[in-house]
C-alpha cells in the first residue's frame, strides 16, 4: 500500500471536495448551490479527511506534495507547496466536524434569512481559506490563507450591515488585524533577505534567528489571536450571527496566529527572550480575558473573553517551548467552544432574541439537550478529569509547575484557571437554575434535529475527543512524569476554589440585597479602560498630525509665514522700531552727525 | 601721535560735539561749524609741510572757498528762520515731528 500516495491523495481530494461548490455554478450552467449542498459536502470533505488522519495515525508518515513554482525573480522562487504534516492532517477532520456541525445549525438558525445561501458560501470560502493557511508549507501561501480569514471575517461580522454596531465591529476586526499583518510581512521580508526561500521546513533551526523578525511573528499573533494589545476586536466580533462567532472566534481563524507560531517553532525554540515574550503576554491576555468575563452579561461576550483566555494558554504554552501540546489544545478547544456558541446560539433563539442571562432562568427543564450540553461545554472548559479540555489545559498546568520559568506568569496563569471556572460557574447557574426570569409566551422548542444532532455530536466529541488525541499521537516531548502532590493537582484545586467562590457569590445575589454599585467592579465592566483610551487618543493624534502636515504646513506656513507675510511682518518690526528715531527733532539730527563722526575717528586710528 | 596731530583731533572732535549737543541758538551751532571748518585748515595747511609735497598746498584754498559757500548758507537760514519765527532758537525748526 503506497502510503504518501494515498495521504496526499486523500488530503488534495479534502479540498477539491470543498472548492466544489464554488466551481459547479461556473460550468454548469443554472446551477444553483443550496444550503443543503454545501453542508453535504462538507459532510463528505469531513468524512475523506479521516482517511489521511487515520493512515498518519498508523505510520506517523508525513509529507509534502509540490505541485506548482512560480519563478518570481531569477534566483527567488515561490513554489507551491502542500505538507500533510501531524499538524495539519489532524486539524483537518476537527476543523471540518466542526464546520459541519455549525452549518447544520445554521440551517436552523438563518432558517428566516433571505440570503441563506450566500451565507453559507461565506462559510465555505472561510473554510477553504482556513484549511489552505493549515496546508502551507511556505509563508506565502500562509499569507493567502491569513488574509483570506481576516476578508470573510470582515464580511461575515458585518454580516447585518443594516446595523451600525456590526459594521464598527467589523472595521475594528480588520484594523487590529493589519496591525499583526505588519508583523507578518517584517518576518517574510527578513526571510527573504537572509535566507532566500519562504519555505517553512527550509528555516534551519541551528542557526540563531535574531529578535526581530521573531518578534514579527509574535505581532502577527497578538493580532490575529487576540492577545492583549490587540485583543478588543474579539468581544467586538460578537456582532455577527452565532454560526459566524462559533466557527471564526472560537475554534478556526483565531487559532491561526497560535498555528503561525507553532508552524514556525524550529525558529522560536532557540532563542529565549521571545519565548519569554510569549509566556508573559499570554499570561497577561488570559488573566486580563478572565477578569474581563466575570461582569459580562451577555452569553455570547462571556464565550468570546473565554476564547481570549484560552488563546492566551495556548500563547503561554508557546512560551514553554510546548508546540505539540498547543496544537493539543486547540483541538479540544474546537469542540467545546464550538458547542458552547451552539448552545448559545439555540438558547437566544428560543428566547426570541435574549442575550442579557440575567434574563434567563431555569432553562434545564424548558431547553434539557441544549443546558446538557451546556452543562458538558463549560465542565469541559474547566478542564474536568477526564474530559477533553483535561487532557490539553492539566498537561499545560502541569508543565507550567514543573519548569523553569517566569513566577509572575504562573501565578497569572493559576489565577486565570481559577476565573474560568467562576465565570462558567456563573453562567450555567443564571441560564440554567434558579426561577425563570424571561417573558412568559417565548417560543422555546428545541426538538429540531438540525439543532440537536450538531449539538449531540460535538457534545460526544468534547468527551472523548482529549483522550483519542492523546491515544494516538506521540508527544514530542517527555511529559513531566514525577512531580510534588500540590503541583499535580494545582490545577483541579484552583478550579474547585473557583467553583465555590461562584456558587457563594451566586447565592449572594439571590438572597442578600446589594445596596449601591461596586466600584471595584469597574475595571472588569469597562474591559480595562482599554478601549476609550486607546481608540480616541491615537487616532484624535495621528489625525492632529495628519492635519498640520497636510494643510497647515504647506499653506499657512511656507506660503505665509515663511514667504511674503512673513517677510512684511519682518519689514514691519524694523520699521516701527526706526520710527523712535525719526522723529522730526533736530537735535535727534545733529546727534546723529556726532555718531557718524565719533565712529569715524575712531576707527580711522587702527 | 604728535601733539599737533592730537590739537587737530581734540580740536575737531570738540567743535562736532559742539554742533551736535547745543542747547538754545542756531547761531552757537554755526560757530561749531566754523571752529571745525578752521581746525580743518590748520590741518590741511600742516599736511604738504609735513609730507614735503607742496603740490598738496592747494588743498587748504580750496577748502577755504567751500567753507566760504557753507558759511554764508548757514547764516541765510539763521537770517530766514529769524524773520520767520522772531528769533534764532533750533526748537524752530523742529518741522518735521512727529
Amino acid at each position: 500500500m503506497d502510503l504518501p500516495l494515498i495521504i496526499a491523495t486523500s488530503a488534495l481530494l479534502t479540498l477539491m471536495i470543498l472548492i466544489t461548490p464554488t466551481m459547479l455554478p461556473l460550468l454548469i450552467k443554472n446551477h444553483q448551490n443550496s444550503p443543503y449542498t454545501i453542508t453535504q459536502s462538507v459532510k463528505t470533505s469531513f468524512m475523506i479527511s479521516l482517511v489521511p488522519a487515520t493512515m498518519f495515525m498508523y505510520s506517523g508518515l508525513e509529507s509534502i506534495t509540490f505541485h506548482w513554482q512560480w519563478k518570481f525573480i531569477t534566483n527567488f522562487k515561490i513554489p507551491l507547496t502542500l505538507k500533510m504534516d501531524q499538524y495539519s492532517l489532524m486539524f483537518f477532520p476537527i476543523a471540518l466536524f466542526v464546520t459541519w456541525s455549525i452549518m447544520q445549525f445554521a440551517s436552523w438558525y438563518m432558517a428566516s434569512e433571505p440570503q441563506i445561501t450566500k451565507f453559507f458560501f461565506y462559510l465555505l470560502i472561510f473554510l477553504i481559506a482556513m484549511l489552505t493557511l493549515i496546508v502551507s508549507n511556505n509563508m506565502f501561501l500562509l499569507f493567502i490563507g491569513w488574509e483570506g480569514v481576516g476578508i470573510m471575517s470582515f464580511l461575515l461580522i458585518g454580516w447585518w450591515h443594516g446595523r451600525a454596531e456590526a459594521n464598527t465591529a467589523a472595521l475594528q476586526a480588520i484594523l487590529y488585524n493589519r496591525i499583526g499583518d505588519i508583523g507578518f510581512i517584517l518576518c517574510m521580508a527578513w526571510l527573504a533577505i537572509s535566507m532566500n526561500t519562504w519555505e517553512i521546513q527550509l528555516h534551519s533551526s541551528q542557526n540563531q534567528i535574531p529578535l526581530l523578525p521573531l518578534l514579527g511573528l509574535i505581532l502577527a499573533a497578538t493580532g490575529k489571536s487576540a492577545q492583549f494589545g490587540l485583543h478588543p476586536w474579539l468581544p467586538a466580533a460578537m456582532e455577527g450571527p452565532t454560526p459566524v462567532s462559533a466557527l471564526l472566534h472560537s475554534s478556526t481563524m483565531v487559532v491561526a496566529g497560535i498555528f503561525l507560531l507553532i508552524r514556525t517553532h524550529p525558529m522560536i525554540h532557540n532563542n529565549q527572550t521571545a519565548l519569554t515574550t510569549c509566556l508573559c503576554l499570554g499570561a497577561l491576555s488570559t488573566l486580563f480575558a478572565a477578569t474581563c468575563a466575570l461582569t459580562q452579561n451577555d452569553i455570547k461576550k462571556i464565550i468570546a473573553f473565554s476564547t481570549s483566555s484560552q488563546l492566551g494558554l495556548m500563547m503561554v504554552t508557546i512560551g514553554l517551548n510546548l508546540p505539540q501540546l498547543a496544537f493539543l489544545h486547540i483541538s479540544t478547544h474546537a469542540f467545546f467552544k464550538a458547542m458552547l456558541f451552539l448552545c448559545s446560539g439555540s438558547i437566544i433563539h428560543n428566547l426570541n432574541g435574549e442575550q442579557d442571562i440575567r434574563k434567563m432562568g431555569n432553562l434545564q427543564k424548558a431547553l434539557p439537550m441544549t443546558s446538557s450540553c451546556l452543562t458538558i461545554g463549560n465542565l469541559a472548559l474547566m478542564g474536568t478529569p477526564f474530559l477533553a479540555g483535561f487532557y490539553s489545559k492539566d498537561l499545560i498546568i502541569e508543565s507550567m509547575n514543573t519548569s523553569y520559568l517566569n513566577t509572575w506568569a504562573l501565578l497569572l496563569t493559576l489565577l486565570a484557571t481559577s476565573f474560568t471556572a467562576t465565570y462558567s460557574m456563573r453562567m450555567t447557574l443564571l441560564v440554567q437554575t434558579g426561577f425563570a426570569r424571561m417573558t412568559p409566551v417565548s417560543p422555546i422548542n428545541e426538538n429540531n434535529p438540525a439543532i440537536i444532532n450538531p449539538i449531540t455530536r460535538l457534545a460526544l466529541g468534547s468527551i472523548m475527543a482529549g483522550l483519542l488525541i492523546t491515544s494516538y499521537i506521540l508527544p514530542a516531548k517527555t511529559p513531566p512524569m514525577t512531580m510534588p502532590l500540590p503541583a499535580k493537582i494545582a490545577a483541579t484545586v484552583v478550579t474547585t476554589l473557583g467553583i465555590i467562590l461562584a456558587l457563594e457569590l451566586s447565592k449572594m445575589t439571590n438572597t442578600l440585597t446589594i445596596p449601591k454599585q461596586n466600584p471595584l467592579l469597574n475595571f472588569s465592566l469597562t474591559l480595562g479602560y482599554f478601549n476609550p483610551l486607546i481608540h480616541r487618543l491615537s487616532s484624535m493624534n495621528l489625525l492632529n498630525n495628519g492635519q498640520k502636515i497636510a494643510s497647515h504646513l504647506i499653506d499657512l506656513y511656507w506660503y505665509k509665514k515663511m514667504g511674503p507675510e512673513g517677510l512684511a511682518a519682518l519689514q514691519l518690526k524694523a520699521a516701527k522700531t526706526s520710527t523712535t528715531l525719526h522723529t522730526g527733532w533736530m537735535k535727534t539730527y545733529l546727534a546723529s552727525f556726532a555718531l557718524t563722526i565719533m565712529i569715524i575717528l575712531i576707527s580711522s586710528n587702527h | 601721535m604728535t601733539f599737533l596731530h592730537l590739537s587737530f583731533y581734540s580740536t575737531f572732535t570738540l567743535s562736532s560735539l559742539g554742533l551736535a549737543f547745543h542747547r538754545t541758538h542756531l547761531i552757537s551751532a554755526l560757530l561749531c561749524l566754523e571752529s571745525m571748518m578752521l581746525s580743518m585748515y590748520i590741518a590741511l595747511s600742516m599736511w604738504p609741510i609735513q609730507t614735503q609735497t607742496t603740490s598738496q598746498t592747494l588743498m587748504p584754498i580750496l577748502m577755504l572757498a567751500f567753507s566760504a559757500c557753507e558759511a554764508g548758507t548757514g547764516l541765510a537760514i539763521l537770517v530766514a528762520s529769524t524773520r520767520t519765527h522772531g528769533s534764532d532758537h533750533v526748537h524752530n525748526l523742529n518741522l518735521l515731528q512727529c
